[in-house]
């Protein structure tokens, strides 16, 4: 199996997304908060005329906050008919990646392992694919 | 019934034009089966329009198409070009008749059967039909009728309807980079009529997702003749509220639901006419099919006067099917009980019935219901007849909306809610702190206060916000927001959040206004939920309907020490401000003192005997009645309590209404309606149209007296009156009256609950001023 996917860059780890459900990615730079709503919900934002609901992606892997500073880097996916901006480090590649993904057998943290579908081969680097709509799930999703 | 016809013709061409394409194939191929399956589904979505619509010609061409056409699917009979042959001249038929409806033209009758015939009889077509001239579809003979409307995919109106958003912010970006440039006169000009069409568009494009609810409302009547033929019943249909409009999507969301409902209402709810006649309800029942707005949501109500639903032997059905244990039962409370219509599996009829009941319904109505954010209540009596509740959010629809921030941050509210905002550093206004809870005091009337900023956690301090936005939410409380300061009215397109932001619960969706940055819309109902905030009438302890008279009921009365030393008092509500001020602004003009206060003169009472000292200072207590203002002078203010509205009425009208007894003292309450009266007396009692009260009912006398006098109205107390012909009559929803109003007299019913339950319908919150006055004015303008 062949396929295209989005590598990017999330705390230093390069991951990778199926570009297929990648809707574009954009940079965000106001991004109005929602109070109350989970840790890993950063705001709202806008794309063009829709609203974007911004994922922290740190806080859904459970390792800390996004940083907020500057434009910021977005991966927008649609989820349930709902438009969500994952925050990344940086988009860093669109590469074809040759092979179905394997499973994970190191000891993931409970964020990653929720977020994860398995390991790609990248260039020699093992990346980790993760599931968009995990991620929009957030780590509160693991609590329930 | 038009516009049935109409979507019918349109979708009939619709379907016509790309099955020629089909027929021709099929023609070529006869074992070809997407082909036949796609012209049997055409013949097949015709033959049930048409027995919908009413078009027993078109029902029949297609009944026999579709028969022929089914038992090639199962292979009974192989197509053979005969067969196809009499399937497109059907086809063609059902076109021509179609055309013919259009145009409202009649069709020459002859010719149907030897059409259907063709399709049995292969013999008959080979002699009429040549095989070697295949038939082709062709234009209709008559000249089409020109369409006057167009079928297009929901999804091209939200691209057009993203694209103008986006246009808008272009055009705002645009707007900020000349101003930033300096004005060229040409320019702005140029860019003015630009904006101009851009708003136009966007406007006309917004409209076109809107639909009136109509449309969905406009298959009832049909629907209900037929069903309650078939079922041999009467029923009299009442629709209302069919100008509320609501976004077509969610119009398509609620069909089937609302179908559902009134199907069972018909089914079960509604009485046999012999059953009917027994439990001495008229012959033919009532189903009251009824739409608005409130707040952010719609409410469609479907209420019958049936058989209502037995909420006992709904609970012995749902043990028998094992849907709740026998212990649980017993715990239930009614509301929990009547939510087991909504159980999946099960059902109330005593038989199956082809309509309904065969217990699969009212939980897939449920379930509909919630996908789209929607609530579904059932409220019933037993024997009095069922109502179930629809509420569906107005997301996906315009909203008016006021924008206010708190912080740093902007928010929405739907203006449906807002009842009125308050400044709470101005005179009339206090904020205490009741517990740890902030309790603002707004004309006499205690309002739970919650601070938006504290509850958001977006601004912890204590700091006092000033501005309170008093709502009322949809499930009843009404509370203040205190949020910083108020920015605009604007219409604002409301979207659903994502998930996870909904599962907050103080949200009702998202926008993008013009500024594009998005806000968020607050949800009334939810952040009184989450508040803790309750709503007054689910404060009150339980209580049976029997006992609801007993329970006290108080007025909040001012007590002061008058200027001649005595004690009296006056009801809170037409307090507005207390208030020193220098004696010399006192004067006697016209015949009576006057008080010239804030560059205004009001009428002054209360020290007629006792003329003050002309350099001291009085306190005065201003009273409004919403338009006039007056004053009363006073020495001061000693308490209030909340007081029963029992008095001895005095003798003769005049200042004092009456004499009460607080703490053993006797008090004369102030008549504020004589005041009013005196200071503005514009129209003699004579002229006033004649409103009669129950006597019996002291709120009556005590509370709504003044609000039906400053209406425009004389009261009288019923059985007083005289000959006079009251122009209306107010009664209670709760109690009988003493003196029934005469047939024909225009009544008006309060409640003294909030909500409105069966036995109550059609009345008016007794303290939903708007309401009340509105009906008073109706009544003036019929009398």
């Amino acid at each position: 199996m062949e396929a295209l996917k989005l590598i990017a860059r999330i705390a230093d780890q390069q991951v990778a997304i199926s570009a297929d459900t990648v809707e574009s990615v954009v940079e965000v730079e106001a991004i109005t908060p929602v109070p109350l709503a989970a840790p890993h919900i950063a705001g709202l934002a806008a794309l063009r005329s829709r609203v974007l609901t911004i994922i922290d992606s740190y806080a859904a892997l459970e390792i800390g906050r996004s940083p907020r500073e500057g434009i910021l880097q977005a991966i927008v996916v649609t989820i349930d008919n709902h438009l969500y901006g994952l925050l990344v480090d940086e988009v860093v590649d669109v590469a074809a990646i040759v092979g179905d993904p394997e499973p994970v057998h190191a000891g993931l943290s409970r964020g990653w392992a929720h977020a994860a579908l398995g390991l790609v081969e990248h260039e020699d680097h093992a990346l980790l694919l993760l599931d968009p709509a995990r991620i929009v799930a957030g780590s509160s999703a693991l609590a329930a | 019934m038009d516009e049935l016809l109409a979507e019918f013709i349109a979708e009939t061409r619709e379907t016509l034009e790309p099955l020629a394409g089909e027929i021709v194939a099929w023609e070529a191929t006869p074992a070809d089966r997407a082909r036949l399956d796609a012209i049997f589904r055409f013949v097949h979505t015709v033959k049930g329009s048409c027995g919908f619509l009413d078009l027993p010609r078109l029902e029949r061409l297609s009944h026999a198409a579709e028969n022929a056409l089914a038992e090639v699917r199962d292979g009974a009979r192989t197509p053979d070009r005969t067969l196809v042959s009499a399937v497109l001249a059907i086809i063609d038929r059902i076109g021509e008749l179609v055309e013919a409806l259009a145009a409202g033209e009649a069709y020459p009758e002859d010719g149907d059967e030897g059409l259907i015939l063709a399709l049995d009889h292969v013999d008959l077509v080979e002699e009429t039909a040549p095989s070697s001239a295949p038939v082709m579809p062709h234009p209709a003979p008559t000249p089409r009728a020109p369409a006057r409307s167009i079928r297009l995919p929901v999804e091209l109106l939200d691209r057009m309807m993203a694209g103008v958003s986006d246009m808008v912010l272009a055009r705002n970006e645009l707007s900020r980079r000349l101003r930033e440039q300096g004005g060229d006169a040409m320019v702005d000009a140029a860019f003015e009529r630009l904006s101009t069409c851009v708003a136009e568009m966007r406007e006309s494009i917004t409209r076109t997702r809107m639909q009136r609810i109509d449309g969905l409302f406009s298959a009832l009547p049909r629907m209900v003749r037929d069903l309650s033929a078939e079922l041999s019943k009467q029923v009299h249909l009442v629709i209302d509220g069919g100008d509320v409009e609501l976004d077509r999507e969610m119009i398509e969301m609620i069909r089937d639901p609302l179908t559902h409902i009134v199907r069972n209402a018909i089914d079960h709810g509604i009485e046999e006419p012999s059953a009917r006649q027994s439990a001495g309800k008229p012959v033919s029942g009532t189903l009251r099919v009824d739409a608005r707005q409130s707040g952010n949501q719609i409410l469609i109500e479907v209420a019958d006067d049936g058989r209502g639903i037995d909420d006992e032997k709904l609970v012995a059905r749902a043990i028998t099917a094992g849907i709740i244990t026998r212990e649980r039962a017993t715990t239930m409370t009614r509301n929990e009980r009547l939510e087991l219509v909504f159980a999946a599996g099960l059902s109330t009829a005593r038989e199956v019935t082809a309509i309904s009941g065969r217990g699969v319904g009212m939980d897939v109505v449920r379930a509909n219901v919630e996908r789209i954010g929607g609530t579904v209540e059932v409220d019933t009596q037993v024997g009095r007849g069922c109502r179930l509740t629809l509420r569906v959010p107005m997301t996906l629809t315009i909203i008016p909306a006021l924008t206010f921030s708190v912080g740093t941050e902007l928010f929405a509210i739907p203006r449906a809610a807002i009842d009125e905002i308050v400044r709470s550093r101005g005179g009339s206004v206090e904020v205490e702190t009741v517990g740890s809870a902030p309790v603002a005091r707004i004309r006499g009337e205690r309002v739970p206060v919650v601070d938006l900023g504290r509850l958001l956690g977006l601004d912890t301090s204590e700091r006092f916000r000033a501005i309170l936005v008093v709502v009322r939410a949809s499930s009843g409380e009404r509370y203040a927001l205190a949020v910083d300061s108020v920015q605009d009215h604007e219409e604002l397109v409301v979207k659903p959040a994502a998930p996870a932001i909904m599962a907050t619960g103080v949200y009702a969706g998202t926008t993008l206004p013009d500024n594009g940055r998005p806000m968020l819309l607050i949800n009334p109902a939810g952040v009184a939920h989450v508040a803790g905030v309750r709503a007054p009438d689910a404060a009150l302890p339980a209580r049976s309907n029997d006992n609801a008279e007993d329970v006290a009921e108080t007025v909040p009365t001012l007590l002061f020490r008058a200027v001649d030393g005595a004690v009296r008092a006056i009801r809170l509500s037409l307090v507005e401000r207390i208030e020193d001020v220098a004696a010399g602004s006192v004067a006697r003009a016209g015949g009576r003192l006057r008080l010239s206060h804030d560059g205004r003169i009001l009428p002054l009472f209360g020290c007629e005997e006792v003329v003050p000292d002309k350099h001291g200072r009085i306190r005065v207590l201003l009273l409004g009645d919403g338009e006039n203002e007056i004053a009363y002078a006073i020495n001061e203010v000693i308490d209030i309590h909340d007081l029963s509205p029992e008095m001895v009425p005095a003798a003769e009208p005049g200042p004092v209404a009456g004499v009460m007894l607080v703490d053993g003292i006797q008090v004369e309450l102030i008549d504020c309606f004589w005041l009013f009266g005196q200071a503005g007396t514009l129209i003699g009692p004579g002229e006033r149209p004649l409103c009669l009260l129950d006597k019996s009912d002291p709120w009556m006398r005590d509370v709504l007296r003044p609000i039906v006098e400053q209406a425009g109205y004389r009261v009288a107390y019923d059985g007083e009156s005289g000959e006079a012909v009251p122009a209306v009559t107010i009664l209670s929803a709760e109690r009988a009256p003493e003196h029934p109003p005469a047939p024909g007299a225009r009544v008006v019913r309060l409640r003294a609950t909030a909500d409105e339950t069966l036995s109550s319908a059609g009345s008016i919150y007794r303290y939903d001023r708007h309401g009340l006055i509105a009906a008073l004015a109706a009544a003036q303008g019929r009398s």
